[in-house]
């Protein structure tokens, strides 16, 4: 069983679908990318799974368990879901550690120093222990990008969503976000990633999702979807990035 | 002539001393009663009941609007005929609050316009409850975009302190009017009391650019013409 299963999932807004009966499974220890051009609809996916934004219709099953019905307890979800924002979204006032840790205090219960020493191993891990008084004004948009995934690992979650996790980075720090996703993958995190950079998916994964018209158009190689594709939005959207790479 | 003053004011000096504590103690309280009145009035401005958002938005703009000394008088002169009759110092901290509330609240609010949505929003995605969101990353962010507003506000009250004397309370400056009615020397004893205040002024700005220094956001700078600081 997928860890995250979505079946036709719909979510209207002002009775204009944004998604429109989308199918995605989530394997343990898979990344999964879903690609699309801006505003169709990616964005909203993710904040359907952990219901940041309620979903109209359909279904969205999270470790075999429905998350859209109305007895579920929504904080207890999405503490088991990280979440990765475009513009990384750290706590301006905390330092590094703070923004680490925080939810390790908060949510978890856990004392300061036991919180601090977690926070500690995965900034670590993500090779900025160096940096653990900074605050994030201080920070280059990689290493905040860093430390919002310490943040999201250190609540050890089940899957961790990627929102766009490249577009407010340049090329060469975007290639590090993809080594360090890799990485990640390698030690067995699930992940499921939405994007419009073709480069930076075709670092992180051999398949893709196509999503657009508020519908996966097509699940697939990357190396099948850069062909001359019969549908033309997918012809349109690939080939495009192909000539602007 | 002065030395005529001085000796005047030597002899008023435990009255004056007297009026000058009731003074600080009534800007103490106010500055209290009313940030802590402007917190809960900024908080439930932003909760998720449309009726509660829109009856607070009345309350400052009520208290906004109504000019302080006029809210004193109808609470001082106004309520006694209805069997509720206050002493002046009730009158002044009851009045001072609603008005230093609605204007704390005004600042809260408009350095929450400042705040990055998405930091709130990255909040409830990792599981905290609304009111830890509220708690551990909309305030302390806003209460450090408002540190000069507020602090601002603190000395604006105790300027205005003085308008209590028209309600028959005994604060610094209704001291200095005496003494100025006792000798006459009303350009002296005026000049005394602007001295004080102003001295007593510096002393607050002093400490609330300590406050602002210590508090800051390092690397977060957030105009303060834009967060209702150039109040005073």
């Amino acid at each position: 069983m997928a860890l995250i299963e979505i079946r036709r999932l719909r979510k209207l807004f002002d009775g204009h679908p944004v998604l429109n009966g989308v199918d995605i499974d989530v394997a343990e220890g898979d990344v999964k990318v879903v690609m699309g051009p801006s505003g169709c609809g990616k964005s909203t996916l993710l904040r359907c799974i952990n219901r940041l934004v309620e979903p109209s219709s359909g279904s969205i099953h999270f470790r075999g368990a429905e998350v859209t019905g109305p007895d579920v307890n929504v904080r207890s979800l999405r503490q088991q879901i990280g979440f990765l924002f475009q513009q990384f979204a750290l706590y301006r006032h905390l330092s590094v550690l703070d923004n680490t840790a925080l939810g390790l205090r908060k949510l978890k219960g856990m004392k300061k120093k036991e919180a601090a020493e977690r926070a500690l191993h995965e900034l670590n891990r993500l090779d900025m222990a160096g940096h653990r008084h900074k605050f994030p004004a201080h920070l280059s948009g990689g290493q905040k990008q860093r430390v919002a995934l310490a943040r999201a690992l250190a609540m050890d979650p089940a899957v961790i969503l990627l929102d766009e996790p490249t577009s407010a980075l340049d090329p060469v720090m975007a290639r590090e976000v993809a080594q360090l996703i890799n990485r990640l993958h390698g030690e067995g995190v699930t992940m499921l990633c939405v994007t419009h950079d073709l480069e930076f998916a075709s670092a992180i994964a051999e398949r893709v999702a196509f999503l657009d018209e508020g519908i996966v158009q097509v699940e697939d190689r990357l190396s099948v979807l850069y062909e001359d594709h019969a549908h033309p939005s997918i012809r349109n959207f690939f080939m495009k990035q192909e000539r602007s790479s | 002539m002065w030395a005529e003053f001085f000796r005047d004011l030597v002899d008023q000096g435990p009255l004056i001393m007297r009026g000058l504590g009731d003074s600080l103690l009534l800007t103490a309280i106010v500055s209290l009663t009313g940030f802590f009145l402007g917190l809960v009035v900024f908080y439930f401005r932003h909760c998720q009941f449309a009726i509660i958002r829109l009856i607070l938005r009345g309350y400052i703009s009520f208290f906004i609007g109504m000019p302080l000394i006029v809210l004193l008088f109808l609470m001082y002169y106004g309520l006694p005929p209805w069997g509720v009759s206050l002493s002046p110092f009730s009158v002044a901290v009851i009045g001072f609050t609603f008005n230093v509330a609605a204007y704390n609240a005004a600042y809260l609010t408009t350095a929450y316009h400042a705040l990055d949505s998405a930091e709130l929003e990255a909040a409830r995605a990792a599981g905290f409850r609304p009111f830890q969101v509220f708690r551990l990353i909309t305030l302390p962010q806003v209460l450090r975009f408002s540190v000069p507003a507020l602090t601002n506000q603190v000395i604006r009250n105790l300027k205005d302190s003085s308008v209590a004397f028209l309600i028959q309370f005994n604060d610094f400056f209704s001291r200095v009017q005496e003494l100025a009615a006792t000798n006459f020397m009303f350009f002296r004893a005026y000049l005394f009391a602007a001295v004080v205040y102003l001295l007593l002024v510096m002393v607050l700005v002093l400490i609330a650019r300590q406050i602002e220094r210590r508090v800051m956001i390092p690397g977060v700078y957030i105009a303060p013409e834009s967060l209702g600081s150039s109040a005073v």
